[in-house]
């Protein structure tokens, strides 16, 4: 009776990875292994920087796999700050065992990593840098969920003074070799893990990335490419306030140089996309975010330049 | 004996958190919470344009963070001196209120529920449901795994006093399960209108950038009657089940009953909230007074200087501690503890929240459907209105809060007008100053702006939620208000204290907000 129900649910779950477009890497019987054990279901471990929980809860929005089996079947996830009963010092017990034990896992970083003030982020007393580095040390592969973790996005802007870094670039100024993946995008893209995590499941490797350490998949072209504005952008066709028909660029758009996906898979299941929903792109997925000035009046004769 | 309890990190809310009880005879007579995270947002905003505050802000919180859009862009439009349009008052609220709704549902179904519902019930369950049926299954397999942590995230979890009422604890789990897909629709309502979610991008000062359609209106609010039927026959019945077993939770975790909220949910004029603000303060409330708020940074991480007490845009932020200064205060256990500073109210140290919102207009008498809510659960329960200040009552206000909610949006959403703009554009105002006064899920959220000569922000403020709540000490040595719930509270168990863990995760912290 009981495997009935988990065959069923099984399937369901294929059928889903189909319909994300993932299917190419998991075939159903792949599926049915993974349940069986036969696969390796990737340890993972969850820890937060300078963030702000939001990448967190857009996770939480997944639907390809529904997240209660993403989290059971797919894969083995030892420590999530917002999902997790351990508390307190069960906490650091779990964090530690894990790095002391010879098993290889995925971290997943969210936010980024104050350098100047290491204080400026603490967990059990110990600054997070410290955590990073040892559980960084010992990962097979990390994952930079979000802006902040690929860029420094919020926690890094101008005028910050806590000297924050994104999470390879800190890696990197501790002479700490493992593979990094961004997914930046303020908050991280559900899509976009679910991909990276069910790719690293078949492959045991990140997908290609391009220089900025971006999966190709998502992230080789511009929004402004693909942008449903784009045939007004070459007829020279532009809004002049917001209400308009017509492209965003003279609006402040940073579309030209935001590279993601958004016209492909809209926000929240392709429920809406911010420039459908008659707002200029704010660029939340570029290195350059946030820009000191994201939504410019057609009068406006400030420079948009940083 | 005094013993100690450090609970570092505090799982299940929003950052990082840490809390430091002593004990004596196994009851708490001091407390101390830190919040352990800075990232200096609001003097980083000088410079910006006016406009950047409400996306930036929106990043202090990915929890809730359609409330610091609305109180930036309130904070511009009083600068402005305008209000939305009726198109875009109403898509405001239905912005907030189904991402009100969702931060409610994960409040108590992630963050909470399972503190007090056992998941393990699930393996004596022999009926037919798919999803129970696979978590058992799930569960099954799990203890016989080789895994370093089998059964997480779901365990290690504190030995502790959990539901031993089966019915009730199977309907929890199976509604823990339910609740991913609902909270994922209402991101989606949130996006209809907000573009995205979190982090919404619409809502400007003027109004919001969409303009709603036939089509929009309509799947509102399909995805809202799915919401209703979440509400109403799930959640509150769950919220109401966990009451009635851990009732003894309307008498844990009180604090000091100093409430401060401001107004929500506005008609379309802007006028007549839903819930008035004010204040009640020793069981007497009252109006607000602006004025008597400040903020106190004696026991928080920044140097000390000549101005220790501050009203919203009087100064320059404070300078944090460097490493040294830091670890000087970190080993002395009078010294400074806490990234968050320490607001009060005329002196008093407020606990702001569903509680607050709810008892302020229960008390002002201004909403009869609130009053009516509240009366028929306090019958059902046998509580007073002065039960709410509490663990439980914190939970209950947030399920009635949800009901009243429910119904607002029910009736603005029908007077949303289809093809009708929903933003009017006016110029960012210069050399100029506002306020923006909301309530955020976690209670009352307010932003300052002043603007410079061209436009761009030259001193801005906020105080969160979460920064009254868990604030530390002011220079009278005054406890914040969680501070003030944990003390007096008697542990069973040193080495498992989940008295604590409930009494903090009922004020659902979120410490990324509070210090920002």
């Amino acid at each position: 009776m009981n495997q009935i129900t988990r065959r069923e649910a099984l399937k369901r779950i294929y059928l889903a990875t189909v319909a994300a477009g993932t299917a190419g890497f998991l075939s159903f019987d792949d599926v049915l292994a993974a349940a069986d054990n036969k696969i390796n279901q990737p340890t993972v471990v969850w820890l937060q920087g300078t963030s702000c929980s939001g990448c967190s809860c857009s996770f939480l929005n997944i639907e390809d796999v529904p997240v209660i089996e993403l989290i059971t079947e797919f894969m083995d996830l030892v420590y999530h700050p917002d999902l997790s009963l351990a508390t307190g010092n069960d906490v650091l017990n779990i964090i530690n065992n894990l790095i002391r034990s010879s098993r290889k896992y995925i971290f997943v970083f969210e936010g980024a990593v104050p350098v100047k003030l290491p204080h400026a982020c603490l967990m059990g007393g110990i600054p997070i840098m410290e955590w990073v580095i040892r559980l960084a040390s010992k990962a097979a592969v990390c994952i930079a969920a979000g802006t902040c973790a690929s860029f420094g996005g919020v926690a890094k802007m101008k005028g910050t003074i806590t000297g924050n870094m994104n999470l390879s670039e800190f890696l990197e100024y501790k002479h700490v070799d493992v593979p990094v993946v961004n997914l930046p995008n303020c908050p991280l893209k559900p899509e976009h893990i679910t991909y990276t995590l069910l790719y690293y499941i078949k492959n045991r490797k990140l997908p290609e990335l391009d220089q900025f350490k971006r999966p190709l998949y998502q992230y080789s072209k511009t929004v402004h490419e693909r942008c449903i504005y784009y045939r007004d952008f070459q007829e020279d066709n532009f809004a002049e306030f917001i209400g308009d028909e017509g492209c965003f660029f003279k609006l402040g758009c940073q579309g030209p140089v935001t590279h993601n996906d958004c016209m492909k898979i809209g926000h929240n299941k392709n429920t809406n996309i911010c420039i459908r929903a008659g707002h200029p792109c704010i660029g939340c997925a570029d290195s350059e975010f946030p820009r000191k000035i994201m939504f410019h009046s057609f009068n406006d004769k400030r420079s948009l330049v940083r | 004996m005094a013993k100690k309890i450090v609970i570092d990190p505090i799982t299940r809310i929003e950052g990082h958190l840490k809390i430091e009880t002593e004990i004596n005879n196994n009851v708490v007579t001091s407390a101390k919470a830190s919040a352990d995270m800075f990232r200096g947002i609001e003097s980083a905003l000088t410079g910006y344009d006016a406009r950047v505050a409400q996306q930036v802000t929106q990043r202090v919180c990915g929890v809730c963070p359609y409330a610091h859009a609305e109180a930036a862009a309130k904070a511009l439009e009083d600068a402005m001196g305008i209000r939305p349009n009726r198109n875009g008052q109403l898509l405001r609220n239905l912005i907030m209120g189904a991402y009100q709704l969702q931060d409610h549902i994960l409040h108590f179904y992630q963050l909470c529920a399972l503190d007090f519902i056992d998941v393990a019930a699930v393996l004596k369950y022999g009926g037919k449901d798919k999803d129970l049926n696979y978590v058992k299954d799930w569960i099954t397999t799990e203890q016989k795994s080789t895994k370093i942590y089998p059964l997480a995230p779901f365990f290690p979890r504190y030995k502790a006093d959990y539901c031993r009422d089966q019915e009730v604890n199977i309907s929890a789990i199976k509604h823990y399960c339910e609740s991913l897909p609902m909270m994922s629709d209402l991101h989606k309502m949130v996006a209809i209108f907000g573009g995205k979610s979190p982090h919404t991008v619409t809502i400007e000062a003027g109004g919001v950038t969409t303009t709603p359609t036939v089509l929009s209106i309509a799947k509102y609010r399909t995805y809202l009657h799915q919401a209703e039927d979440f509400i109403k026959n799930k959640y509150t019945p769950d919220i109401v089940a966990v009451a009635k077993i851990f009732k003894n939770y309307f008498k844990e975790g009180k604090g000091y009953g100093s409430l401060l909220s401001y107004s929500q949910y506005p008609d379309s004029n802007g006028d007549n909230s839903l819930f008035t603000g004010g204040t009640t303060i020793k069981g007497k409330h009252l109006k607000l007074d602006l004025d008597k708020i400040y903020e106190d940074h004696t026991y928080a991480y920044y140097k000390n200087d000549s101005k220790m007490q501050a009203r919203p845009l009087t100064r320059e932020q404070p300078v944090p501690l460097d490493w040294q200064e830091f670890e000087k205060h970190h080993k002395d256990s009078k010294g400074k503890y806490s990234w968050s500073k320490a607001p009060r109210y005329n002196g008093y140290a407020m606990e702001v929240g569903p509680v607050a919102r709810l008892v302020n207009t229960y008390l002002n008498k201004s909403n009869v459907l609130v009053n009516r809510m509240v009366d028929k659960f306090n019958r059902e329960l046998g509580i007073t209105i002065k039960d709410y200040a509490s663990v439980m009552g914190r939970h209950l206000s947030r399920a009635i809060i949800a009901n009243v909610l429910i119904e607002k949006l029910k009736n603005d959403i029908e007077n949303v007008e289809a093809d009708v703009n929903a933003f009017v554009e006016h110029d960012i105002p210069k050399n100029a100053r506002g306020v923006g006064l909301i309530e955020a899920s976690r209670g009352a959220l307010g932003h300052w702006i002043r603007t410079d000569k061209d436009g761009y922000i030259s001193r801005y403020d906020m105080i969160v939620p979460t920064t009254w709540n868990i604030s530390p000490r002011n220079s009278k040595r005054n406890p914040g208000p969680v501070e003030k719930m944990l003390i007096g509270t008697r542990v069973k168990d040193a080495k498992n204290p989940i008295e604590l863990a409930r009494i903090v995760r009922s004020t659902d912290p979120c410490i990324a907000c509070s210090v920002h």
